[in-house]
Formats: structure tokens, C-alpha cells, sequence
């Protein structure tokens, strides 16, 4: 038994579907109601706050491998520069823009990391916000997403897999390097096979000696440097010794590269759980996180 | 093999011992000395002696005590007089100038030490130390606090703390200089026999014996009054030998800051920070406070404990005797890659309220020489002398140690 029933044709709303919005990452087509862009899985909301903006957004993207420390950097950078003691400002743009920060901070208050980013794009955080510096007149209004490490492997072992990485890597104006300096110290060679691989991928996305990767600022920073207080000392000889590759390939390739460290746990213990053993930082105490980031937006502002 | 490094390396102590003896006879002769200096501890007071005659050679005018400047008494009380080298008031005054007081006032020496130093030094006492009181103390922990959860039993643990004095100020760099100038690092005595091959990498940025960041022996200019940083815990403990202190443990720290009030039948009450309850990022050096590395000492008045004792919460961590997680009441104990000990305090670079907070505890590899790392001493109140000095005459000291000493020195 069916019943009938008087619908308004609301006529509007067919022409605002039939108007595609782009993204503001891969620039695909969405409809207007749209929350992630159907071809990249990036959050709608970047592109309508891009439309209300003069001037775009610039792009900076934080990679590393998985477990270097890229949320818990993020986190931290975010929340230290907006509390308002830094030189560098920062003002979060949209609710979504926090979330990293608040899973972060709440986390670490807890002596507890923040678990690991999930592979898929939908479910990434992004932080869209305003940077002030006392050196620049406006304030540059900034892009960064937390990317998965595992995605970011994929992708750059198998091109397009995420499409969502290489368009925001082709369009970043500059980009935040992760290494883990713990497991360099120990002797691995994973963290700088995984770099210059990451390096690699960038300088083949866009090679134009004018405007490609080679010409683009480059911060990269040794996490987790708290456990080799001589990468403190001097990281880019700390890179010269424990990542001879990464170390070359930014000596030869990319002339705007500088070499930081950075930590946030003072000292980490392990906890035994059902699942395993788990990582806990036993205080935390920032250090280095705010320098890379700072001559990164400088670097990008010439 | 165990044995032979044993043997090895006590054998190393006498040679060190005896050469150093020897040497000191030469220089000085003093026979009497040496002849009674049978306990290691007279040993050690001669070679301060020995040591504390070259530092003073470079210095025109020596202060009566080496308190922290801002609290070190005027020359008061007994006239200076000009001590003659082979005067063994010299070596007591050698140590009132070296801040190391305490010793003077062991009840095994205080009673050959003159009066008037041994007034000094117990003036020095008072002013660079408080009094923790007899009693008990909760060792909560910190997760506990802070999730308000109701399960005391589980997560806190009464504990007993003697009575003792804890340094008001965190070590300087400028008294921890004294160590070093007097041959601190070169005096094997102070340290721990499992750390003696390590002591030779305690050096400074210029390959000199001392903190991780001083160089050429010396603290940077214008630090003479932060706390001395970039210590491992051997330093630390070492550098309180040599004063004739040692390290507080967690319960005796946790005590000195929480000022636990009890009344009877019910469960002690407890600050959660040495000024109160609530934080109050403007009483202690903390992140964001300004600052990005060490304040003096005598910053921040306003948050001193009930018991007079400053900087207990920022600035620098500070080392405690006790094994990490030792006193911890959780249940689930954390582990780590090494053996840590623990600290306390929080420093300037602590970023979480939630860390700097009396009952907060973390830890640190103890050969670890960490840039916001320090330590401040204690001293049992049954290791000093019970004197009256109004009527005391020269002769009259009256040797009260603690009951415990007391039964342990009778058994």
C-alpha cells in the first residue's frame, strides 16, 4: 500500500548541484554538499574556506615513515604556537582544524602517544590555519594535513595509489622532512633508505629547475632526538654521519634543505598490554619543535 | 673475572690512597694527621686539606661559609682570624669556605672542631637548608590525581619519612664549581665502585672534568647562581659525598613539597604543588613562563614550600635516590630499556601542568648528563650534632644523634 504525498520542488537546490565545486587539492569536481572530495578524499570544507579567502592557502606537508613522530610533531607545533608565547602565532581556521591538537595534547597530558594515524584519507586530520609572524605585515594562511606513513609508503612504492598525497605534494610550497634519529642511532639504515626515497618521489613530481622541489624549501628534522642528545648538537652532521644517503642527496638536489632535531619526550618507558608492548613517554618536554617550522615559513614567504 | 676487576680495583683505590698520602706528607708533613687518619673519612678531609690549600692560594679573601650568595651570612659572629696551615681549624675552615659544612657537624667530628666554626656551620646549615619533618607521607600516583579516581587503596601507599634537612636551593653552578676546582672528579672516594671506568667521560665541551655544558672547567658567564645542569645521578651523588650530604629519596622529596598535614584517624592532606592546590604558572619556571633555559635560583620566591624550600616545581628536575618506579603504588608499573632513577619537579621546559605537580614522577637514565637535569642534597637530622651553642663553652656539645644512629652505632 503506497500513500501520496505533496513534495516542493526545491529548484535551487538542483542548481546548485549542477555547479561542480573543486577541490582544493586534486581540483576534481564535487557537488556543493560534498564533505570529502570524491576523488581524493580531502575535506570539502578546505576548498569553501579557500573561496572566502583573497589570497590561497599555501601548503605544507609533513612526511615521514610511519612512527616517526609526524602527529605527535604536528600536535605539538600546533599547540605550542597557538598558545601565544612563541614569536609565531598560530589561529586555527574551522573546528576540524583543532582536532589534531586536542588528540594530541590530551594524549601526551596522559603520558600516552596518540595513536596511529589510519590509512585512509577520509579519516586524516587536516589543520588549516592563520600563522602570524611579527617580521611579516600578513599573516600566511597555511594547509597541513597528519598523513598516514603507511599511505605515504604506498604511494611512493606505488604511484596514485593515493591520489590525495601526490596532488597535495605537487602543489605544497614547502615540506617537513621526519626522520626517526633513535633508530638511525642504533644503526638502521631504514629511516635513511625511506628518506631518500621520499626525496626521490618529490624531485620526480616536479623537477623544473624554477618552481619544482629542487627550488622549494625543505626542513628536515631528526625526531625522537631526545634519545641521541648529540643530534642536538648538530644535526646536519648527525645527518652527515648516520644518513649519508639523505645527506648527499640534499647536498646535490636540493639547495634549500636544512637539517634540524627535535623531541618532545624527555625519557620513554613501555607498557605490557594484551596487544603487545606500548610506548609511553615519561614526561614531555618540547624541544626543537618550533625552528624547523619557523625557517620553513620564512623560506616559503621568499 | 668478577673477582679480578674487584681486586683490580680495589687495589687502584689503595695505590690512589697511598700516592696521594704520600704526597701530602711531602708537602706538608703532616705526620699527626696521617697517623690517625685510619677512617677513610679523615683520609679524604686531609686530601681536602691538601686540595683546599691550592684553591686558596688564588683567593685574597675566603668567606666563613659558601652558602648561595644571596642567603650566605656577612662574616658574623667569631673575629677572622689568620689559621696557621698545620692547624687542623684551617682544614675546618677550608670546608666552611667549600660549603661543606655538614661535615663539621657529623657527631663524629663535630667534637674537634672549634666552637665558633662549629657555630658557623650550623648558622650555614640553617640558612641553606629546611626541615622536613618527622612523619608520614602519601606516594600517590600521579594518574590517580589527575583521573580523580576513588580506588585510594590501589593507587597510594603511606610511607614513613626520619626527619631531615633538604637543601632550600637547588645545587649552583657555582658551588658545584668548588667540587670540581677541589679535584672532585680525580678523588675516586666519592664515587660508586661500579662507576669508576665511567668517571673519565664526565668531562665538559672542552674535554675537561666537569658538567656536560661548562667549559674548560668553568660554568658559562653570568650562571653562577642557576642550577648546575648536564650531571648524571654518579655526579650528583659524588658532589653530595663530598659535602657530607646526600640525595633525597622519592618519599623524603615528595614529603618536603606535598607538607602532608596529618590529623588523626583520617588520611593526610596533601598540596598537589609546594605553594597549594592550584597551579600557578607564575610561581615556578616552567614552559611558557619566558625564559627558555634556567633561572637563578633565587627567582620566583613566591614559590617556596611551607618548609622555606624554593624551586621544588620548575627549573630543573632533580635527581632523588630512589630506582624509578620504585615507590610507585600502580599497579601497572611501567618498564624501561635500562634501570632509571627517579625525578622530580618538572623543569623549564616541562610542558604539561599535569607534570609539575608534587606527586609527578619520571625518570632518567642515571649516566644520562640531560640539559634540565640538576639535584639539590639532604642530610639526616640524626647525621648533625645537637649543640647549644648560647652555653656552650668550648667543651660542652652535646652529641645527640637520632635514636636510630644512636642503637646503630651502639650495635
Amino acid at each position: 500500500m503506497t500513500g501520496k504525498a505533496v513534495l516542493p520542488m526545491d529548484s535551487y537546490r538542483l542548481a546548485q548541484y549542477s555547479v561542480q565545486v573543486p577541490c582544493f587539492i586534486c581540483e576534481g569536481g564535487n557537488s556543493f554538499d560534498a564533505e570529502v572530495c570524491r576523488h581524493c578524499q580531502a575535506p570539502m570544507a578546505l576548498a569553501h574556506q579557500a573561496n572566502l579567502r583573497k589570497t590561497p592557502p599555501q601548503l605544507v606537508a609533513t612526511i615521514g615513515s610511519a612512527d616517526a613522530g609526524k602527529t605527535v610533531y604536528l600536535g605539538m607545533l600546533t599547540d605550542m604556537l597557538s598558545r601565544g608565547h612563541q614569536e609565531l602565532q598560530l589561529l586555527a581556521r574551522g573546528a576540524f582544524s583543532v582536532s589534531l591538537q586536542q588528540l594530541t595534547v590530551s594524549a601526551l597530558a596522559n603520558c600516552e602517544f596518540p595513536g596511529k594515524t589510519p590509512n585512509e584519507p577520509d579519516r586524516w586530520n587536516w589543520i588549516h590555519c592563520q600563522v602570524r609572524s611579527p617580521r611579516k605585515r600578513d599573516p600566511a594562511e597555511l594547509i597541513m594535513p597528519d598523513l598516514s606513513g603507511e599511505a605515504i609508503l604506498h604511494e611512493i612504492d606505488h604511484p596514485h595509489t593515493y591520489p590525495v598525497i601526490r596532488a597535495f605534494l605537487t602543489k605544497c610550497a614547502g615540506v617537513l622532512v621526519l626522520i626517526d634519529a633513535a633508530r638511525l642511532m642504533e644503526g638502521g639504515k631504514d629511516q635513511d633508505f625511506f628518506a631518500m626515497k621520499m626525496m626521490s618521489y618529490l624531485s620526480e613530481l616536479e623537477d623544473d629547475p624554477k618552481n619544482g622541489w629542487c627550488a622549494r624549501p625543505i626542513s628536515l628534522i631528526f625526531t625522537k632526538a631526545d634519545q641521541c642528545e648529540v643530534c642536538f648538537d648538530d644535526p646536519s652532521e648527525f645527518g652527515r654521519k648516520h644518513a649519508p644517503g639523505l645527506w648527499q642527496h640534499c647536498q646535490q638536489r636540493f639547495k634549500r634543505s636544512r637539517f634540524f632535531a627535535s623531541g618532545v619526550a624527555g625519557a620513554c618507558g613501555y607498557q605490557n598490554e594484551l596487544g603487545g608492548v606500548r610506548q609511553v613517554p615519561l614526561r614531555v618536554e618540547p624541544r626543537g619543535i618550533i625552528q624547523p617550522f619557523t625557517w620553513l615559513v620564512e623560506q616559503i614567504g621568499q | 673475572m668478577n673477582s679480578r676487576l674487584r681486586i683490580a680495583g680495589t687495589l687502584f683505590f689503595a695505590l690512589v690512597i697511598v700516592a696521594t698520602a704520600v704526597m701530602a706528607v711531602l708537602v706538608s708533613g703532616h705526620w699527626l694527621v696521617l697517623a690517625t687518619a685510619g677512617p677513610p673519612l679523615l683520609a679524604i678531609l686531609y686530601l681536602g686539606l691538601v686540595r683546599g690549600r691550592r684553591a686558596s692560594a688564588t683567593r685574597s679573601s675566603p668567606a666563613p661559609c659558601s652558602a648561595p650568595r644571596q642567603r650566605s651570612p656577612k662574616p658574623t659572629g667569631p673575629e677572622r682570624r689568620v689559621y696557621d696551615v698545620n692547624d687542623p681549624a684551617y682544614l675546618a675552615q677550608q670546608m666552611l669556605e667549600q660549603g661543606r659544612h655538614s661535615l663539621l657537624l657529623r657527631p663524629q667530628i663535630a667534637a674537634n672542631v672549634k666552637p665558633e666554626q662549629l657555630q658557623t656551620a650550623m648558622q650555614c646549615l640553617d640558612e641553606t637548608m629546611g626541615i622536613v619533618p618527622e612523619g608520614g607521607v602519601l606516594l600517590q600516583s600521579w594518574r590517580c590525581l589527575m583521573q580523580h579516581d576513588e580506588s585510594h587503596g590501589q593507587r597510594e601507599r603511606l610511607v614513613h619519612v626520619e626527619p631531615l634537612y633538604l637543601d632550600r636551593y637547588p645545587v649552583t653552578n657555582e658551588q658545584y664549581h668548588k667540587f670540581v676546582e677541589s679535584g672532585g672528579y680525580e678523588n675516586m672516594s666519592l664515587w660508586d665502585p661500579s662507576i669508576w671506568p665511567a668517571v673519565l667521560d664526565f668531562v665538559d665541551r672542552s674535554g675537561h672534568p666537569g658538567p656536560r655544558y661548562w667549559q674548560e672547567g668553568r660554568y658559562p658567564a653570568g650562571l653562577e647562581d642557576h642550577p648546575v645542569v648536564g650531571v648524571s645521578w654518579y655526579e650528583a651523588a659524588a658532589f653530595a659525598r663530598w659535602v657530607g650530604k646526600r640525595l633525597p629519596s622519592d618519599p623524603e622529596w615528595v614529603k618536603a613539597g606535598c607538607w602532608p598535614v596529618l590529623t588523626q584517624g583520617t588520611r593526610p592532606m596533601q598540596r598537589r604543588h609546594p605553594w597549594g592546590d592550584t597551579m600557578d604558572r607564575e610561581r615556578a619556571h616552567l614552559w611558557g613562563s619566558g625564559s627558555e633555559g634556567t633561572v637563578s635560583v633565587f627567582e620566583l620566591p613566591e614559590g617556596v614550600s611551607v618548609g622555606g624550600i624554593y624551586h621544588l616545581v620548575g627549573n630543573v628536575w632533580e635527581w632523588t635516590s630512589s630506582n624509578y618506579g620504585a615507590w610507585d603504588p600502580a599497579q601497572h608499573k611501567l618498564e624501561t630499556a635500562a634501570p632509571m632513577k627517579s625525578i622530580r619537579g618538572g623543569a623549564f621546559d616541562t610542558y604539561f601542568d599535569t607534570q609539575a605537580m608534587c606527586q609527578f614522577q619520571s625518570g632518567e637514565n642515571p649516566i644520562n648528563r640531560k640539559h634540565n637535569i640538576g639535584f639539590r642534597c639532604a642530610l639526616s637530622m640524626c647525621d648533625v650534632v645537637a649543640t647549644d651553642l648560647d652555653g656552650m663553652d668550648g667543651e660542652e656539645e652535646a652529641l645527640v644523634g637520632c635514636a636510630v644512629g644512636a642503637e646503630e652505632e651502639v650495635s
